[in-house]
């Protein structure tokens, strides 16, 4: 037996290619059989044996402790036991061994686990992913809670109403959260606005897309701040103060900063960091606006504040070109303030802390504008400003506007046609059919001037 | 510079509070698109993760329903975002009950 095993061994050795996998499982075959042959041999012995001891010993019964199931061995143990005809249906090759036929089953799962590195890759991604959500997620809380908190004392001395969650009775006031990385503050119940609207817009810090794209184009946190002022409150200007980035992208996005100022001015005459740019319908408006108060505060804070917008004709962002607008979009008096959150490099708290002199700018604003009237050729030149904008808008979609009427008119037809049709008496149908008749023949009857000659 | 402005001590105006409606997003910023263009993603990958039987796609898939899960917004119905978690989860499962090959990186050549 030991020369078959040396060999063996010695074989794999030769073999030693990328199928050694498999030659592993030859071997064991080949092994398997040799232990099945040594078992043959050995339990015909041992039923040798259980004879020769059954003859000596008829009175004791021994009980062969080797293994109690030998005698499952043997055939004649079972009545009606046809070896033969059991043995025939194993098919035979030519050389008489039964030709055994291995069934394809797939490698099963648990053959080797190193060969998954790339799905143990892809759940540790995942893993991360889910850190860094709930990280991102409660970092994000932390700083919306520590600016309300900061600005909490001053929005109550202003507001009657902070915090509206939208249901009747307003049962949680606060903030209200709109998404992992904005939240929104609803104030209401002032002089002079009808509300404010505090967006925080924070980094998306829960997205570890969103982090790792952070690094590219870095951004920060903002603080959206639009105050809805009333109707009386507010003369009728526009007015945009930016930073040179955001000015560009506020003039060819927003639709009323585009029409009434599509350029941008330089901001060094009225002692203003140059990396502002200011867009104005009328220039009179900027210097009475831009009085010595609010310069201090924009000097002092140039890199928080990111724009500062008054509007009379503010309604959002440019509508994509669809041509069925056949009416301006409704106009909202407002005053937009964007501030950068400046969390890097300091803990949240102080950074918030440095906030508050900016939310008292915003109200310092509100009482400014609500004061502020414009002089009577600028007020002119406003409205003059208004009026060409409605009739270029009238102009441009007055086609689309007499179509929509003709198709209106067709649709109005079109029905009584089909009440005239669905009457069940007749003649209410003639009449009306010859009303339709004469009606026709007018339209086609040639144009003729009727001359009225007097009777002499 | 207490912000209560010339004459008036106090701005507060309880009887003139409006109730906050939810404006349509005239702030200014369109609103991000990066949930549903990852939810759209998320299907496509799915999709041809089962049909192919390719299973990087079905992985992708798992990540990008993953990712438009975090950026969903509050009035975002959950329906969409938990349909599509459970079409990339059983579009992984599947590929792998198909047949348990270890995956193949999606530049190997091999269709497994």
């Amino acid at each position: 037996g030991t020369q078959i095993w040396a060999s063996s061994f010695y074989k794999e050795d030769l073999e030693d290619n990328e199928f050694a996998e498999f030659e592993d499982f030859e071997d064991e075959e080949r092994d398997y059989q040799q232990v099945q042959a040594q078992n043959g041999r050995k339990t015909e012995k041992v039923q040798e044996v259980n004879e020769e001891q059954d003859g000596e010993e008829d009175d004791a019964i021994v009980e062969d402790d080797e293994s109690e199931f030998d005698h499952f061995q043997d055939e004649e143990e079972f009545e009606g036991f046809d070896g033969e005809r059991v043995g025939s249906s194993v098919r035979m090759d030519e050389r008489g061994a039964p030709e055994i036929t291995i069934t394809k089953v797939p490698l099963h799962f648990r053959t080797d686990w190193d060969s998954f590195y790339l799905e143990i890759l892809m759940v540790a991604g995942l893993v991360v992913y889910a850190l860094n959500f709930f990280a991102g997620k409660s970092k994000n809380r932390k700083v919306a809670n520590a600016w309300f908190t900061s600005h909490r004392s001053l929005l109550e001395e202003n507001f009657s109403l902070i915090g509206d969650d939208g249901t009747k009775d307003n049962e949680n006031p606060g903030l209200s959260k709109d998404s992992e990385s904005v939240y929104t503050l609803w104030c209401s119940g002032r002089t002079c606005c009808e509300g404010m609207l505090v967006e925080l817009k924070l980094l998306k810090r829960q997205d570890l897309v969103s982090v790792m794209a952070q690094f590219i184009r870095p951004s920060s946190d903002q603080v959206h701040i639009k105050v809805d002022m009333n109707k009386e409150d507010m003369d009728s200007f526009v007015f945009c103060l930016a930073t040179k980035r955001s000015a560009l992208r506020l003039s060819k996005d927003m639709a009323d900063l585009s029409i009434y100022c599509p350029e941008r001015r330089s901001v060094e005459k009225y002692g203003l960091p140059s990396n502002f740019s200011l867009l104005c319908e009328i220039v009179e408006v900027a210097a009475s606006l831009l009085d010595s108060r609010i310069v201090t505060i924009i000097n002092k804070y140039a890199d928080i504040i990111e724009y500062i917008h008054f509007s009379d004709q503010f309604s959002g962002p440019k509508q994509s070109e669809d041509f069925n607008v056949t009416k301006l979009p409704d106009t909202k008096k407002v005053l937009i303030f964007a501030f950068n959150i400046p969390v890097k490099g300091k803990a949240i708290h102080e950074a918030v802390i440095q906030m508050r002199p900016l939310l008292q700018f915003v109200f310092y604003c509100m009482d400014k504008v609500k004061r502020f009237k414009l002089s009577k050729e600028a007020k002119n030149k406003a409205e003059k400003n208004r009026l060409r904008v409605e009739e270029a808008f009238l102009k441009t979609t007055h086609f689309v506007r007499a179509e929509a009427a003709a198709a209106r008119r067709e649709e109005k037809k079109r029905q009584e046609k089909e009440r005239i049709l669905l009457e069940d008496d007749p003649d209410k149908q003639k009449k009306w059919e010859d009303r339709e008749m004469k009606r026709q023949m007018k339209k086609k009857a040639p144009k003729m001037k009727q001359l009225k000659v007097k009777a002499l | 510079m207490h912000g209560t402005g010339t004459g008036s001590s106090d701005p507060r105006r309880p009887d003139k509070e409006h109730r906050y409606k939810s404006s349509p997003n005239t702030q200014g910023a369109p609103d991000d698109l990066i949930p549903d263009y990852m939810n759209i993603l998320g299907m496509i990958f799915s999709m041809c993760g089962l049909m192919m039987r390719l299973k990087w796609c079905a992985w992708v898939s798992l990540y990008c329903s993953f990712i438009s899960f975090a950026n969903s917004r509050a009035n975002d119905d959950t329906k969409q975002i938990l349909s599509s978690f459970m079409l990339s989860i059983s579009a992984v499962v599947m590929s792998y009950l198909q047949n348990p090959q270890p995956m193949s990186p999606p530049w190997s050549p091999v269709f497994v």
